[in-house]
């Protein structure tokens, strides 16, 4: 599988560098100024840490688009590839001569992945786009922050980007599928809008079926009680139950058995219509004793419960190694730098995260592979 | 055509994660058995519930078009698997090998080679935590992402959207099509494993990049879990969130200095903290928190369907802070026919959304009806004894 990638930022790069991940030949096309995310701060011994995360598993080609020779190279390079990824403002890529209808005319097998904010087509179709707009649009941002209060921006950049990645991928992988079961190429259309709601899925079918306005909630959810923060003798203990047995389970680890057989809490549902009487009775309790504590006797009564972490107490925590959620990869330029390890893993296709390329390291190979394939294709 | 038109899932799981992987399979024309406990999936019974109806709005969402069935004597989990292509399930190889099922997670899964098996975990397949009980704000606290809201004073956040559960829903589709391709070569299914916690590390990656060894202490990807609370620009009615000077092209987006003229804010061109390309001052820029009030004071005379106009018509990017109810009937989102309205229970309509992408070649099939517990049992049972 070859994927051709002239996406620039994240939601197109990281799309292409998922299907490298899983195997494919990856090749990114720059432009001579270069993908921005080079700038994006902070840098790692001047390289943008933006970059090198979502590049990763490609070679790298730079090619001026203003110019009629580098087009045509585009397009014989298109001709040699099993997908395509672009994440242009809608209109661009038709200027470009890079559209589906001109990919297909030289490549008809080809799976043209389109990414935009709004999608191709509506009044926003050229609308500019990024994540924080789309945390604002979509609704994302609407659901965050202290009960009361209406909104709360993530202040994670980046985070609807990667779910639209997230979506292509899947899409592109649909059609791919079907090609490969004697069906031809297609354009797939993904959108950060309908990325953002698939990502939102419950909370959007709180308000589809179950007519509720979707608003912030603290650290609980509508669907279930208990599931929330309770704030310890130290830190902050994160704890779900998500059915009965589980609650009679949280009930025994607080010592108070009995809460499972009180009227008002024998159901989910009686559970989320008393939630405030719930978080009375116990939230003296959890305040007693240390976070330690209620992680040990909530784990030997089968319920979720954990501390927050951050990036220095998880990149080197046991479970997270052993996993290999966590790349590290030693670049040549640049130091080590950690990425995402993969999101699946294969027994018998593994997959392995790669170092991103420098800049343009591979324009000369892969314009003679194109001139040598020209000429046999002369001869 | 529907690609997965002679594919045939068995889901056993509960809540997000597998369900929501097998609906968009669903969506792409498989045909989707659920296996339930006696009790039933938990999400069955989380709140709100469609009107009228014990089922929960999102168990709709997520289970439209699937069969439910409960195991029993005459139907063995053994028997489904060995009619499968594909195994979706949240139980761990333990639960299933007390169930009769063994070798799920040996190569080739000798009972029937050609199954795809795709586990999902809360914390991995490995290591210390991999039995412990997980949720959705579990991973999300574990992942670092309750950082990242709220501030450090104050009682944590999580993330309104379940990010951990449908991230991994969609990671889930992924990996399913992905060994369907290989089993299209190979001829035989593999085990593939993901985890929440792994999901939200993934969807993580420029953040993680960004705290490995940065040269300054600069952004917000550095510094992002320090700032206070962002809740955009206040306007004469909805807050908004705009930028200009992006970090697409050397020069950024030029507008900011007609924008203000047009808008009259011709106090802030002469003010010098103000950049004039508006690249420190809007988005996540360094000057945004010192100088929010200078712009919110000009904002006071226009509402944001306004301001996010005039944004957008001198090339910034901007939106106003909608709700997702106000999000799903808004033009863009009606173009593109985001919602649909499908068959529910006796005889109802219900709405969901649609396949969250687009094919020129195919058309995802939006099916409706959500099974009742173990509504399929006998007839699954049937069709297996033929």
């Amino acid at each position: 599988m070859r994927v051709m990638d002239v996406s620039i930022m994240a939601a197109g790069p990281w799309t292409a560098a998922l299907l490298g991940m899983l195997g494919a030949e990856v090749i990114k096309v720059e432009p001579p100024a270069g993908d921005g995310t080079r700038w994006v701060a902070p840098t790692q011994r001047g390289m943008g840490t933006n970059f090198m995360s979502m590049n990763v598993n490609k070679r790298d080609i730079v090619l001026d688009f203003k110019k009629a020779e580098d087009r045509a190279a585009a397009l014989e390079l298109a001709a040699t590839c099993d997908i395509f990824v672009q994440n242009f403002r809608v209109g661009v890529i038709e200027r470009l001569g890079l559209d589906y209808e001109s990919v297909k005319r030289v490549n008809p097998n080809i799976i043209y992945c389109a990414i935009s904010g709004f999608g191709e087509t509506g009044p926003l179709a050229k609308a500019g786009c990024a994540d924080y707009i789309m945390q604002a649009y979509s609704g994302f941002a609407r659901l965050n922050g202290a009960p009361g209060e209406t909104l709360e921006a993530f202040r994670f950049t980046g985070f609807l980007d990667l779910t639209t990645a997230s979506v292509a991928t899947e899409a592109v992988l649909a059609a791919l599928l079907a090609r490969e079961l004697g069906g031809a190429g297609q354009k797939v259309e993904v959108s950060m809008l309908e990325a953002a709601m698939e990502i939102e899925t419950t909370r959007i079918a709180e308000y589809l079926g179950g007519g509720l306005i979707p608003q912030p909630r603290g650290s609980e959810s509508p669907g279930i009680v208990p599931d929330r923060a309770f704030a310890t003798l130290d830190n902050e203990v994160f704890v779900t139950a998500h059915n009965d047995a589980e609650f009679a389970g949280f009930c025994r680890a607080l010592e108070r058995p009995q809460l499972a057989d009180d009227a008002r809490f024998q159901t989910n549902r009686l559970r989320v219509a008393n939630r405030e009487a719930l978080f009375n009775e116990v939230a003296p309790l959890f305040k007693a004793r240390p976070a330690l504590w209620w992680q040990r006797v909530m784990r030997r009564e089968g319920v979720a419960c954990t501390q927050a972490f951050q990036f220095e107490t998880f990149r080197h925590h046991q479970q997270v190694v052993m996993n290999d959620m966590i790349a590290n990869l030693a670049t040549r330029d640049w130091g080590t730098v950690s990425v995402a390890g993969t999101p699946w893993h294969f027994a018998q296709t593994p997959c392995a995260v790669r170092e991103p390329p420098r800049p343009g390291e591979d324009t000369a190979a892969v314009l003679a592979q194109l001139a040598a394939r020209k000429e046999k294709a002369g001869a | 055509m529907s690609v997965l038109k002679k594919i045939r899932i068995v889901e056993f799981a509960d809540g997000v994660p597998g369900p929501l992987a097998a609906l968009r399979l669903s969506d792409l024309g498989a045909d989707v058995i659920k296996v339930e406990s006696a009790e039933g999936d938990w999400l069955r019974n989380a709140a709100p519930a469609l009107p009228g109806s014990e089922m929960s709005a999102a168990f709709f969402e997520l289970n439209r078009g699937k069969r439910s069935v409960v195991l029993d004597e005459k139907l063995t989990l053994s028997a489904l698997l060995k009619i499968a292509d594909v195994f979706i399930t949240d139980r761990t190889p333990e639960q299933l090998a007390a169930l009769g099922v063994t070798g799920i997670d040996a190569e080739p899964y000798a009972a029937n080679p050609k199954l795809v098996r795709v586990g999902i975990s809360f914390w991995g397949d490995r290591g210390p935590l991999r039995l412990n009980k997980g949720s959705e704000l579990a991973a999300q606290a574990m992942a670092g992402y309750t950082r990242y809201l709220g501030s450090r004073e104050a009682p944590a956040c999580r993330l309104g959207a379940d990010v951990a559960c449908a991230g991994t829903g969609i990671f889930a589709v992924q990996a399913t099509l992905a060994a369907l391709i290989a089993r299209a070569k190979s001829g035989v299914g593999q085990r593939v494993t993901l985890s929440l916690l792994n999901s939200l590390l993934a969807l993580k990656s420029i953040h993680l990049a960004a705290q490995s060894d940065p040269d300054v202490y600069a952004g917000p990807r550095v510094g992002g879990a320090n700032y206070p609370p962002e809740r955009g620009w206040k306007t004469n009615d909805e807050p908004i969130f705009f930028a200009f000077g992006g970090s697409v092209g050397a020069e950024g987006r030029p507008g900011w200095v007609k924008f203000c003229e047009e808008a009259g804010f011709n106090r802030l061109l002469d003010d010098s903290r103000f950049d004039k390309i508006g690249r420190d001052s809007t988005g996540y820029g360094i000057h945004v928190q010192a100088l929010r009030a200078e712009y919110e004071r000009e904002f006071a005379r226009y509402s944001a369907e306004e301001l996010v106009a005039l944004i957008r018509k001198h090339t910034g990017n901007a939106a106003s802070y909608q709700r997702a109810d106000q999000a799903l009937v808004h033009p863009q989102t009606t173009a593109l026919g985001v919602v649909r309205e499908v068959a529910a229970a006796g005889g109802a309509r219900g709405k969901v959304r649609a396949f969250p992408a687009r094919f020129s070649n195919m058309q995802p099939e939006i099916k409706g009806v959500a099974p009742k517990l173990g509504e399929h049992t006998q007839s699954v049972s049937a069709e297996l004894s033929r």
